[in-house]
């Protein structure tokens, strides 16, 4: 790996050299959703499929129709269209745990792991995820919950004010603050799930800690990377949904389903990029720091 | 006339002057005209407001006088006087509270009182001209649910009773103690809206003193007058008010006094704040110029184009299509941001509502919210109906106005919303409202018996909506317009009833409509019709070998209609058959279901119930129309963006968490 190359690239480099990956998550992801929206769908098809008053939603998106619609009786309680996306989803939360070791492990190495190495790591990695996600709970439900606090007082505050955009502007600033924090941790569990998975590390309090003092030492470098890779993850998603609303015509079903797939595609992979920034940045650090362990004795051969 | 009857007519003038009755010598209600573009009066003006108030923002306080002169127009001796004090509304036992605590109001649910909500109108001396001080006789009324906490209604009674045609004034003191805005009137920050602030007597309507408790969901009636108003302020504060600005003085106490003058109007409101940023202009209307006065906030003033816009769009459009709008003035107020006070209407005077940051696209505010405060200048400002009664011949029928503004403004499917590919209607916007409680309450109900706020919105705003434009495909959208029009000029500056506006209509239509009232209007039938199913069987069936070709094989096709529900409404339907050709039929819809049957060399291709899209009340549009072969297009684009969310929310929630 060139040490000099910035962690961003480096990230990148391994991400896409990486890149079945994110192809095999995204259609985790995809099957996950459509079994997620398949009652939402046997519904919609129920109502629509034979009537002439569904055209409103096929060339345009009438707000009013669709609310008729989801009014219906035939379409059932909300809930029974959203709880099977929530599940999925959890499910796909799920997967992504279980799986991850067997990325991070694929991504510190220089050549393709084999699918046993790779189910390998998952399995010895599994509950020591469940750890950590447990613990990445623990902290970033703490520092979440006191930073949305204070937010939510400073906007109460500014709401006395005069003036009117104060209160918007501090929400967007502690959004933005609550986002970085937020972040921070990440890198930080992200480290420390590196750390257990190339060291094999099975007691997860000491990867919390390593990965803990790695994010704090290198905080800016890290943090700065991921929120650039955040900001990419951002502009890709605004892009998405404008050229699915500038060039798709409403009728199109597969110009609209290419558009958003594709958006969905590099949004995951923008995740995976970062994963592998940390990955790149973990192993140059231990690289660094078993060349620092070799100096000496090479001075006492010497 | 002989000396006899002469003496016999003093006599009995002279008794009715006579300390038996409480008659005053050299009252009367003003017939000025300075606020009006008319050279005479246009109202019956039956009080005669004259108002001192000095108003205080440190505490949100006011302390005034009133001077009500009222003539007695009700052809018989009057001993009896009912008057509102709404701000005792604001108070945890009052009904507005109850009613607000029970299933919430506007938004505002009462999970905890909070002490700011307190609102009070307290009288400190109540004399009547000539008969005394009668402070201590006063007497709190609750006649609509005999909630004895309940301040918002007093009453008086006089020793000396007020003659047929004969005049009663009433010197009044009192304390006002604005709220928090909990809805229309109170404070804000460091600005007021004031609405309902004052003394305000009842209404004599058929017969007896119509004058109702303050409830959670109703609004108010009063009769039309002549309206003085001084209103003293700090210096530092713009003040708007409804009504002719007359004077603006500044006071050595660092204060100033602002008068207004309102003629044939039935309720003042105004308005106090330093932040204010003025904007004038005018609109030419038939009777005369209007003097347009919209007062911004500063974070706003990007958007004073589009308040104009919308303002003298709604104008433009009323005063063709209903009649003149005679006033010289019409104040827009944009409030506060996020105050409870958005939305609301006075004479000449309205609140609209906007936030810094709205798209264009995003008509709920401020264009709706203009277009349909104005409209209510028609709708309740000059056609006065009692809104606590009869709430749906104000909201509804400037709803079924908005209707065709906001359509003729902005296009039928773009008026409500028109952004980044979203549109819709208002059209359905009242759908969405009434589909939910459509056999909940009939329209013609006292607004504060509705089964609650929701059904409130739904039938009164969004039911008479439909009725009226669903009316329209009946009788024709030219004699609609007409029918209002007549409507209007025949009753505006009056209160009329439901039977006024029905009749105007059938008679301007000559049509006997009651069949359609009835169940529309004072009734909770649900209209819904569909097509239970379709089919197309060859003649031949029987035959073995039979080979299907289109255009020789021939078919029996049939075709089901069901009234699922109770609203009987003459319908059309249109069958379309695989060859192109179109049949229509008329079913007068009496029956449970009707069947139609075709011997053609042509299969059904689709049916539909309404093709000309006449009947919006139709509460379920969906099953209105069969197509025989599925076309799973639209619900695979709604599955499309339903996925996209979930899969979008699954990679949130794992980038986050793992």
């Amino acid at each position: 790996m060139n040490r000099k190359r910035n962690l961003i690239s480096s990230g990148a480099e391994i991400a896409g050299r990486n890149r079945r990956y994110v192809v095999w998550f995204y259609i985790l992801n995809l099957l996950f959703a459509w079994w997620g929206a398949s009652g939402f769908s046997t519904k919609a098809h129920g109502v629509l499929d034979h009537s002439l008053y569904a055209d409103k939603m096929l060339h345009g998106f009438d707000v009013s129709t669709f609310l008729e619609m989801l009014f219906r009786p035939e379409m059932g309680p909300a809930q029974s269209s959203t709880v099977p996306a929530t599940i999925f989803a959890v499910l796909f939360f799920l997967a992504s745990m279980v799986l991850m070791p067997g990325v991070l492990l694929g991504y510190s190495s220089d050549h393709r792991i084999s699918k046993n190495e790779f189910f390998r790591a998952c399995s010895q990695n599994m509950w020591r995820f469940v750890r950590l996600v447990l613990i990445f709970l623990i902290v970033a439900g703490i520092v979440g919950s006191i930073l949305a606090g204070i937010q939510a007082a400073l906007v109460n505050a500014a709401d006395q004010t005069e003036n009117e955009r104060l209160p918007f502007f501090i929400q967007l600033g502690g959004w933005t603050i609550i986002f970085l924090m937020l972040t921070a941790i990440r890198v930080w569990f992200d480290l420390a799930q590196t750390d257990v998975v190339l060291r094999d590390q099975g007691v997860v309090r000491k990867s919390v800690a390593a990965g803990f003092r790695m994010a704090r030492h290198n905080l800016w470098r890290l943090l700065g990377s991921y929120v650039v890779i955040a900001l990419v993850a951002l502009a890709i998603l605004v892009a998405g949904i404008w050229l699915w609303h500038a060039i798709v015509p409403p009728s199109s079903v597969f110009g609209a389903f290419l558009i958003s797939q594709i958006t969905l595609l590099l949004l995951l992979g923008t995740r995976f990029w970062q994963r592998a920034t940390a990955v790149a940045f973990y192993v140059r650090r231990e690289a660094e720091a078993d060349l620092g362990a070799e100096k000496p004795a090479l001075v006492a051969a010497v | 006339m002989s000396l006899r009857i002469f003496s016999l007519l003093c006599l009995i003038v002279g008794s009715l002057a006579s300390p038996a009755f409480g008659q005053i010598a050299g009252l009367s209600i003003p017939s000025t005209t300075s606020a009006i573009n008319s050279p005479t009066p246009m109202s019956q003006r039956v009080v005669h407001y004259g108002i001192d108030a000095k108003y205080d923002p440190k505490t949100h306080a006011l302390d005034a006088t009133e001077t009500l002169t009222y003539h007695n127009l009700t052809g018989q001796p009057q001993d009896t006087f009912p008057f509102h004090l709404y701000l005792n509304g604001f108070q945890p036992t009052s009904t507005w509270v109850r009613e607000g605590k029970r299933e919430g109001t506007r938004g505002q649910d009462f999970e905890k009182w909070d002490p700011q909500s307190y609102g009070a109108e307290e009288i400190k001396s109540f004399e009547v001209v000539d008969q005394g001080d009668f402070t201590r006789q006063l007497q709190f009324i609750h006649p609509d649910d005999d909630n004895k906490d309940d301040k918002t209604l007093v009453q008086v009674h006089l020793p000396k009773p007020i003659p047929p045609d004969g005049y009663v004034q009433f010197n009044i003191k009192w304390h006002d103690q604005f709220p928090k805005t909990v809805h229309r009137t109170g404070w804000d920050r460091d600005a007021l809206v004031a609405g309902q602030w004052f003394p305000k007597i009842g209404v004599w309507w058929h017969g007896a003193w119509n004058c109702h408790q303050f409830h959670a969901y109703t609004e108010f009636f009063a009769d039309f007058g002549v309206y003085d108003v001084r209103i003293t302020v700090p210096q530092y504060e713009v003040v708007g008010g409804g009504g002719l600005e007359v004077s603006n003085v500044n006071n050595p106490d660092g204060t100033k006094t602002v008068t207004y003058h309102g003629d044939d109007i039935h309720d003042f409101a105004w308005t106090a704040s330093p932040h204010y940023k003025d904007y004038f202009d005018t609109f030419q209307g038939s009777m005369g110029p209007v003097k347009i006065r919209i007062m911004m906030q500063p974070a706003h003033t990007a958007q004073l184009e589009r308040h104009l816009r919308i303002l003298k769009a709604t104008m433009d459009r009323c005063e063709r299509w209903y009649g003149a709008y005679p006033y010289k003035t019409i104040t827009v107020v944009d409030p506060e941001h996020d105050s409870p006070s958005f939305g609301m209407e006075y004479p000449t005077f309205i609140t609209a509502g906007t936030d810094w940051l709205v798209p264009q696209g995003l008509l709920e505010e401020p264009d709706y919210t203009i277009e349909h405060e104005f409209g209510h200048q028609y709708w309740y400002g000059m056609v006065a109906t009692n809104e606590f009664e009869d709430a749906w011949m104000d909201e509804g029928i400037n709803s079924y106005s908005d209707l065709k503004i906001m359509d003729s403004v902005f296009g039928p499917s773009t008026s409500w919303v028109n952004l980044w590919g979203v549109t819709s209607g208002i059209l359905g916007r009242h759908r969405i409202g009434y589909i939910g409680v459509a056999d909940l309450d009939p329209i013609a109900r006292n607004g504060w018996q509705y089964a609650g706020s929701f059904s409130y919105g739904g039938i009164s705003y969004g039911k008479t909506a439909l009725v009226l434009f669903t009316l329209e495909g009946v009788v024709g959208e030219d004699t609609m317009r007409r029918a209002m029009h007549t409507y209007f000029m025949r009753y505006r500056f009056t209160h009329p009833t439901k039977e006024d506006f029905l009749k105007t209509i059938e008679e301007v239509s000559g049509k006997d409509l009651r069949w359609y009232f009835n169940q529309a209007i004072y009734g909770t039938e649900v209209l819904d019709y569909q097509v239970i199913a379709v089919s197309s069987v060859p003649v031949e069936w029987y035959k073995p070998d039979l080979e299907e070709k289109k255009g020789v094989t021939e078919y029996v096709s049939n075709v089901w209609i069901q009234r699922k529900e109770s609203f009987v409404f003459p319908i059309d339907v249109e069958i379309k058959f695989d060859n192109g050709e179109k049949v229509c039929e008329h079913w007068d819809g009496r029956d449970r279901w009707v069947r139609y049957a075709y011997q053609k060399k042509a299969k059904v291709e689709s049916v539909e119930i309404d093709p000309d899209h006449k009947i919006f009340l139709d509460r379920n549009n969906f099953n209105n129309s069969f197509i025989v072969e599925a076309n799973g297009t639209p619900a695979r684009k709604l599955a499309n963006y339903f996925e996209f969310a979930a899969q979008f929310c699954a990679q949130l929630l794992a980038w986050w968490l793992v």
